[in-house]
């Protein structure tokens, strides 16, 4: 065969190639996700390897990364060391509208899980006597936004308390020292305060909570959103699974967690629910009450928009498929 | 007898400064400035102009202006800066004072550095990072830690310069004040501490610059306030730009703070004899 | 011995620890006013006598008189200028020369004096000076001025115009002369320069040997001031370099001596 009939062959074939290729989805070579003692199903999806042995068939690697608040959350996705992350609504919102690219693709669990906590012998009673008090929170998370709008409910500003910036576990160890008056708190640490050292709620409201969300970074949603597709069916499965086995499921959560039985107890099966996860309307609801306080709060800067950003938020469902936004 | 005053000997008097062409003292002027302003137009260039990093990750000049502007406005601005600024001074003050009393102390004696110096030797390769949960135990979340964390980055390189420079006098100095019936009192104030002077301030610059870094540390955990504590909230609410205004403070107060200490290094040693650099 | 000598030594030895006998037995008297050198060659021990003479040194063998008393320490009434200036880098000439003055004088007393010995030693137009801005003549100048301020009634002189050059060098000579011809100061001057010697002193002692010793005295029987050119002094310097090479070939090499010693002595 002469040399310029051989090149032709090889170039038909690598053209044919291509088109094959083309015509199924490239998938990523490697899917990194987090882990959070406030997002049991992934602790449960870690457990049982179900995502390694799905992806696995088509060679793709699931990498963990341990997430210790929605602050790192929200920092491995800017940063780009995090395809999905896990956190607060209200997290996410805050994330997206100061120029993240990330959007909410999944519900994760509707908790109740943060409220103000008090040591055992507070003489404090409520909100409006924190003015001038000194309060553990981690800013850039729920438990931060909630305290937030439970001063704003009790007529207070930022600047009329002292927040001292501690990440969650940080925070209840400075309430049960006395470093602190008050402190936003998160389960299971907000759990393990109250059963251990006796620790008071001060104030709960569970509308100020705004659910667990799973963010996908938005190029790497463009780029695969079947493997997306794929981690949320596995999510959807730990979610059923916890359902059917609270029991297993708080056990799971104790020794992955590294906490309690009976505090795993608490927040699993007294303050968090599993709701449908793809149903983001609630969530939209509920994060509209958080716009104003970005504001107010100065949270972001004086030129974003977090209206526009929620609405741009949430992966769009067009009847069943999923595609991501501007993809048609 | 004497034939005017000699001029030869064993080492030539300073030369004075010679007259530059003018081009030449502009030059000298603008060259600290080149890379600043250079580094401005390449983030620039990078951001507004070409958008080869996106906005999240490194805000524009424009952005990080805008920000500090609304800080300043809000008053944030200063009560950060004057946080962050009162740490370092109390901090630096705390640890270059124990510094030049323990300095002064093993330089003079065989005896306290052998007691002593293992020991601070081996806390020195501490790293700041490391300390910071020891002293939030001990000492809680408010002041005392961070203030204490600062002193302990002054502490080092002015206890370890000092100690040097003392032991470094020259013997010849020292024989000389012997000889003129000083005690050791008398040796120590006027001869070992003047002589150490430029060792002194060698550490003090470094100790500084150290304190600064602490400090940052310090804020890092638990802060309501201070520079440290913009860098840590920025992180925490995904606002790269105001960490960018945390950053580019804490350069131009370090910056500033080592300029006075060269000020004061210049005048105080006016009477060195170094060679200086080559112009 | 007299009863009257400013400087007695009396069968002097010291060894340093763990090294050989620099000086073995020396003995050497000066008469108050009389201007002594000791000549040697490098190495020879010559600055160990200064130095247990200016207290510097302690431990020694044999007795040790400055004024008629033992010494036991650095004096005020013992002045020492070294073969480097010596000055402290931070102080202005003024504050240098103010470094001798004795701790119990006021400060206008004081002032007064150091303007005098500016004057003394040709330096008044240097007294803001830095030390890195003289020449060396002009420091060993400051220096000498600032033996001077604690009036001592003994100065001892360890080879100190050998770091500069010939020609300060007389003049640094001929300044000395003229302090002494005011203030009539018992000096002992160490050098290993013969013409200096032959300059300076009523008697010349050369050290020899190893561990050293005064081998022999020459009186220079001149009157003052000298002339360098006086052929009286050939003979004179024909001995002391006769007596020198004689005293160099039986030199060891004594780390031990001071400045300049170790690397004159290979």
């Amino acid at each position: 065969m002469s040399r310029r009939r051989l090149l032709l062959l090889a170039a038909l074939a690598l053209v044919s190639l291509g088109t094959t290729a083309r015509a199924a989805e490239a998938g990523p070579t490697e899917v990194r996700l987090d882990w959070a003692t406030y997002n049991p199903s992934s602790l449960v999806l870690k457990r049982f390897g179900w995502l390694e042995e799905d992806l696995g068939k088509d060679g793709i690697k699931v990498t963990w990364l341990y997430s210790a608040g929605s602050n790192k959350a929200n920092e491995a996705i800017s940063s780009g060391s995090a395809d999905l992350a896990s956190t607060a609504g209200a997290a996410a919102l805050l994330a997206r509208t100061n120029g993240v690219p990330l959007k909410t693709v999944y519900v994760f669990s509707k908790p109740e899980w943060t409220a103000l906590v008090v040591p055992k012998d507070s003489p404090l009673t409520s909100v409006a006597q924190l003015k001038g008090k000194k309060i553990a929170a981690t800013r850039g998370t729920d438990p931060f936004f909630f305290l937030l709008r439970a001063l704003k409910e009790a007529g207070l500003k930022q600047s009329d308390v002292e927040i001292v910036n501690l990440q969650h576990s940080d925070g209840r160890l400075a309430l049960e020292r006395g470093n602190v008056d008050a402190w936003a708190g998160l389960d299971p640490h907000m759990a393990a305060a109250e059963l251990r050292s006796g620790a008071r709620l001060l104030h709960r409201n569970i509308d100020f909570n705004t659910y667990g969300t799973l963010n996908a970074r938005e190029d790497f949603l463009q780029k695969y959103p079947a493997t997306v597709r794929r981690v949320l069916a596995q999510y959807s499965r730990a979610a059923d699974w916890i359902r059917k086995h609270p029991d297993e499921a708080v056990a799971l959560l104790a020794e992955a967690g590294k906490i309690d039985v009976d505090v795993a107890r608490r927040q699993l099966l007294e303050r968090t629910q599993f709701p449908d996860g793809y149903d983001f309307k609630p969530v939209s609801v509920a994060l509209q009450t958080v716009v104003p306080i970005l504001l107010s709060e100065k949270l972001v800067a004086s030129d974003a928009d977090p209206s526009k950003a929620l609405s741009e938020l949430f992966l769009e469902r067009p009847s069943g498929t999923f595609l991501p936004v501007g993809s048609r | 007898m004497l034939v005017g005053a000699d001029t030869a000997g064993v080492s030539a008097p300073r030369p004075t400064a010679l007259r530059l062409p003018v081009w030449r003292t502009a030059v000298r002027r603008l060259a600290p400035w080149l890379l600043p302003v250079g580094l401005l137009a390449g983030w620039f260039l990078a951001t507004d102009g070409f958008h080869l990093l996106p906005a999240h990750q490194l805000p524009s000049p424009r952005a990080v202006a805008r920000t500090a502007r609304d800080l300043l406005a809000g008053g944030e601005l200063f009560r950060h800066v004057a946080a962050s600024v009162q740490r370092v001074a109390l901090g630096f003050l705390l640890g270059a004072g124990v510094a030049i009393v323990l300095g002064t102390w093993v330089g003079l004696s065989r005896f306290a550095e052998r007691v002593l110096d293992p020991t601070l030797q081996a806390i020195r390769n501490v790293p700041s990072l490391a300390w910071v949960p020891f002293l939030l135990l001990w000492m809680g979340i408010d002041e005392l830690p961070k203030v204490t964390l600062v002193a302990i980055g002054a502490f080092f390189p002015v206890y370890v310069n000092l100690v040097s420079g003392i032991r470094q006098t020259d013997r010849k100095l020292v024989e000389l004040g012997q000889v003129f019936g000083l005690s050791e009192l008398g040796l120590v104030r006027h001869i070992v501490l003047p002589a150490a002077l430029p060792s002194l301030l060698t550490g003090l610059r470094i100790g500084l610059g150290q304190s600064w870094l602490f400090l940052v540390a310090a804020e890092l955990i638990a802060s309501t306030r201070g520079l440290g504590f913009l860098l840590i909230d920025g992180q925490n609410s995904a606002r790269a730009d105001i960490m960018l205004v945390g950053i580019l403070l804490l350069a131009v107060l370090g910056k500033a703070s080592d300029g006075a200490l060269r000020l004061l290094e210049r005048r105080l040693l006016a009477w060195t004899d170094g060679f200086g650099g080559v112009a | 011995m007299t009863a009257a000598s400013a400087i007695s030594a009396e069968h002097v030895s010291k060894r340093y620890p763990g090294g050989d006998f620099v000086l073995r037995s020396l003995s050497l008297e000066v008469a108050p006013s009389e201007i002594v050198t000791l000549l040697g060659p490098s190495g020879s021990g010559k600055s160990t006598v200064l130095r247990l003479l200016s207290g510097l040194e302690r431990e020694h063998e044999g007795k040790l008189l400055v004024q008629g008393l033992p010494v036991q320490g650095p004096t005020p009434s013992v002045g020492m200028m070294f073969q480097e200036p010596r000055l402290l880098p931070w102080r202005t000439v003024r504050d240098n020369v103010a470094f001798g003055l004795p701790r119990t004088l006021s400060k206008e007393l004081g002032a007064t004096r150091v303007e005098q010995l500016l004057t003394l030693v040709q330096l008044t137009e240097a007294r803001d000076k830095l030390p890195k801005e003289l020449s060396g003549g002009m420091a060993q100048r400051v220096a000498l001025a600032r033996c001077l301020a604690g009036a001592p009634s003994v100065l001892l002189l360890d080879e100190p115009f050998s770091a500069v050059d010939a020609l300060t060098r007389m003049h640094l000579q001929e300044l000395l002369l003229s302090i002494w011809t005011h203030t009539r100061l018992t000096m002992l001057l160490v050098t290993h320069d013969i013409d200096e010697a032959l300059f300076l002193s009523d008697r010349v002692a050369v050290l020899r040997g190893s561990p050293a010793n005064i081998e022999e005295t020459l009186v220079v029987p001149l009157p003052r001031p000298r002339d360098r050119r006086d052929e009286a002094l050939g003979p004179l310097r024909s001995h002391l370099v006769e007596a020198l090479r004689l005293a160099g070939n039986g030199h060891s090499h004594e780390a031990a001596e001071g400045p300049g010693g170790l690397i004159a002595g290979w």
